[in-house]
C-alpha cells in the first residue's frame, strides 16, 4: 500500500498528531518533507499507510486543531 | 559547603539529571528538528518527550504550547513582548524581579501603560482588589510571580486569574520559585501563560526556560531558523517554532526531563514540607538572636516558600554574605535583582541577606547556620 505524509509544518505538530492517531489506532510515524521544498520549505509530518487511513487521520487532526499543510504519497 | 541559596538556582542536583546530560551529550548530539536522519529524530523525540511533561505537570494537555527559552527571564520577555503593543496597559504586582520589571519599563518607554499593583502581605482579598483598582479598558495583561524571591510570600495567583478570566485580560505568572516545589495548575489557576526557571524547584541545569503560552501572542522578539517552512520571510505562526528561533538547549531539556520525573516522584507535598520546615527552623534561631532584624512572620504553609531575609544591626547584608561563606555556608546579600520588593519591605538601602533552601538541605545545614549567624552578629 502507498505511504502518504501529512504535512504539518512543525516537528512538534508531527509528534503530537502522531501520538493522536495512535491512540486511535492509525499506525503513524514522524518524518520529513520531501520534494516541494520551494512550495512548503522544509518541515515535518505524519507518514500514515494507504488513503483510508490518510482520510482517517484528516479528522482525528482537525478535530486536535492539528494544521495539515498539504498530503503527498512519499516513499519513507 | 552548607548551600542556602536555592532560591537562585538549586545547588545540587539530583545523579539522575546529571546522567541525563551527560547521555544526551554522549547520545543524542545530533539538532533536534532540522534533519531527517535517525539521531535527528531521536534527539526531537527527547525534546518532545520533555514538552509533555512540562504540559503535564502545568495542567495542560498541550505540549505544543511549551516553549523552551534560554530561561525564565528570556520567557517573560516573549511573554511580556509578545502580548503587549503601544497604546495597551498592563498590571504588575509590587514585588516584581527585574526579569519582569526591567522589560516592562522597556515597554512603559514604547507607549505602554504599566501600573504596580500594592502586594498587602496577609490578605490576599485586598491584594486583589489591588490589581481590580487598576484595570482600565485597555488592560491587555495582568502579570505577576507567583511568590516572592525576597520574602518567601506567596501571591493569590488564583484568585488574580479568575478575576483576569471574568475581565477577559491575559493572565501571566512567573512561577520561578514555585514550580516544583508547590502545584503550579494553569488550568485551576485561569493562568494563561506561565514562565519558569527549571533550574531552581525542578533541580534542571542552568541555560533552560519554560513558557506555557496558552494565548495569542501578536508579537515576537527573536526571528530565526525554526527547522520549519524555512521559505516563509514570517516567523512561523504556530507554537513552540514562534517562539523557537535557533538551536534549543537539548543537554539542558535532557535534565529538564529528569528533574521532572524526580520531584514527581517523590510524595506529594514532601518537598515543600522539608523545605519550609528548613526555613522554618532557621527564622525560629534568627528571632532567638540578638542583633537580627527580620522583616516578615513565621513562614506558614500555604502563605510562605522557603525564602527568607534578615539582617544584622552591625553588618551590611554583602559583609554578612562574605562572613558566612568563611564558614563554609553560602547565602546571598544585596537586592536580589528585585528592587521593588526591598522597596515595599523599606531595604531598598541596605538589601538583606537571604536564605532559600531545597530539596538537598538538611536539619544540620540549618544548625550550622544559625551557629554561625550567632557569631557574626556579636561581631
Amino acid at each position: 500500500m502507498k505511504k502518504y505524509l501529512i504535512n504539518t509544518g512543525t516537528i512538534t505538530n508531527a509528534a503530537r498528531g502522531r501520538d493522536i492517531l495512535r491512540k486511535n489506532g492509525i499506525s503513524a510515524y514522524v518524518g520529513t518533507v520531501k520534494g516541494n521544498i520551494a512550495g512548503a520549505g522544509c518541515g515535518y509530518g505524519i507518514i500514515v499507510t494507504g488513503m483510508p487511513a490518510v482520510e482517517r487521520a484528516r479528522q482525528f487532526l482537525k478535530a486536535n486543531g492539528i494544521k495539515i499543510i498539504s498530503v503527498a504519497e512519499t516513499v519513507k | 559547603m552548607v548551600y542556602l541559596d536555592n532560591a537562585a538556582t538549586s545547588g545540587r542536583k539530583p545523579e539522575q539529571v546529571i546522567r541525563a546530560v551527560d547521555n544526551a551529550l554522549r547520545n543524542h548530539s545530533a539538532n533536534p528538528g532540522r534533519g531527517g536522519y535517525r539521531a535527528a529524530m531521536s534527539a526531537a523525540e527527547l525534546i518532545f518527550d520533555c514538552r509533555k511533561k512540562v504540559a503535564d505537570l502545568f495542567g495542560t494537555d498541550r505540549p505544543d504550547k511549551v516553549c523552551f527559552t534560554a530561561g525564565c527571564t528570556e520567557a517573560l520577555n516573549f511573554a511580556l513582548k509578545g502580548a503587549l503593543s503601544p497604546g495597551d496597559h498592563v498590571i504588575a504586582s509590587s514585588l516584581e524581579h527585574n526579569a519582569a520589571a526591567r522589560p516592562l519599563y522597556a515597554l512603559s518607554k514604547r507607549g505602554v501603560g504599566v501600573d504596580f499593583a500594592e502586594v498587602i502581605f496577609g490578605d490576599d482579598d485586598a491584594t486583589v482588589r489591588s490589581f481590580e483598582r487598576l484595570i482600565k479598558r485597555n488592560t491587555k495583561v495582568i502579570m505577576c510571580m507567583h511568590a516572592s524571591n525576597v520574602t518567601g510570600h506567596i501571591l493569590p495567583i488564583g484568585k488574580i486569574g479568575k478575576l483576569c478570566r471574568e475581565r477577559g485580560i491575559i493572565f501571566i505568572v512567573d512561577a520561578a520559585q514555585t514550580a516544583g516545589v508547590i502545584p503550579v495548575d494553569m488550568a485551576e489557576n485561569c493562568i494563561d501563560i506561565l514562565c519558569t526557571a527549571p533550574h531552581k524547584g525542578l533541580l534542571a541545569p542552568m541555560g533552560v526556560g519554560v513558557m506555557v503560552c496558552l494565548a495569542d501572542l501578536p508579537n515576537t522578539v527573536i526571528e530565526g531558523g525554526t527547522g520549519s517552512m524555512s521559505v516563509s520571510r514570517e516567523q512561523p505562526a504556530e507554537l513552540p517554532d514562534r517562539f523557537e528561533s535557533g538551536t534549543v538547549n537539548l543537554p539542558g531539556i535532557a535534565g529538564l526531563s529528569a528533574g521532572i520525573d524526580f520531584v514527581r516522584s517523590r510524595p506529594s507535598g514532601s518537598i515543600y514540607k522539608h523545605e519550609l520546615s528548613l526555613i522554618t527552623e532557621a527564622y525560629d534561631g534568627l528571632a532567638a538572636t540578638r542583633g537580627i532584624r527580620l522583616y516578615t512572620e513565621r513562614p506558614e504553609p500555604g502563605r510562605f516558600m522557603p525564602v527568607l531575609s534578615f539582617n544584622t544591626d552591625n553588618l551590611s547584608s554583602n559583609e554578612v554574605a562574605a562572613q558566612l561563606d568563611n564558614y563554609g555556608i553560602a547565602v546571598r546579600g544585596g537586592l536580589h535583582c528585585a528592587p521593588n520588593a526591598h522597596r515595599r519591605i523599606g531595604t531598598l538601602d541596605s538589601g538583606t541577606v537571604r536564605i532559600s533552601t531545597g530539596y538537598f538541605n538538611t536539619r544540620a545545614d540549618i544548625a550550622s547556620f544559625i551557629a554561625a549567624i550567632r557569631k557574626i552578629a556579636r561581631r
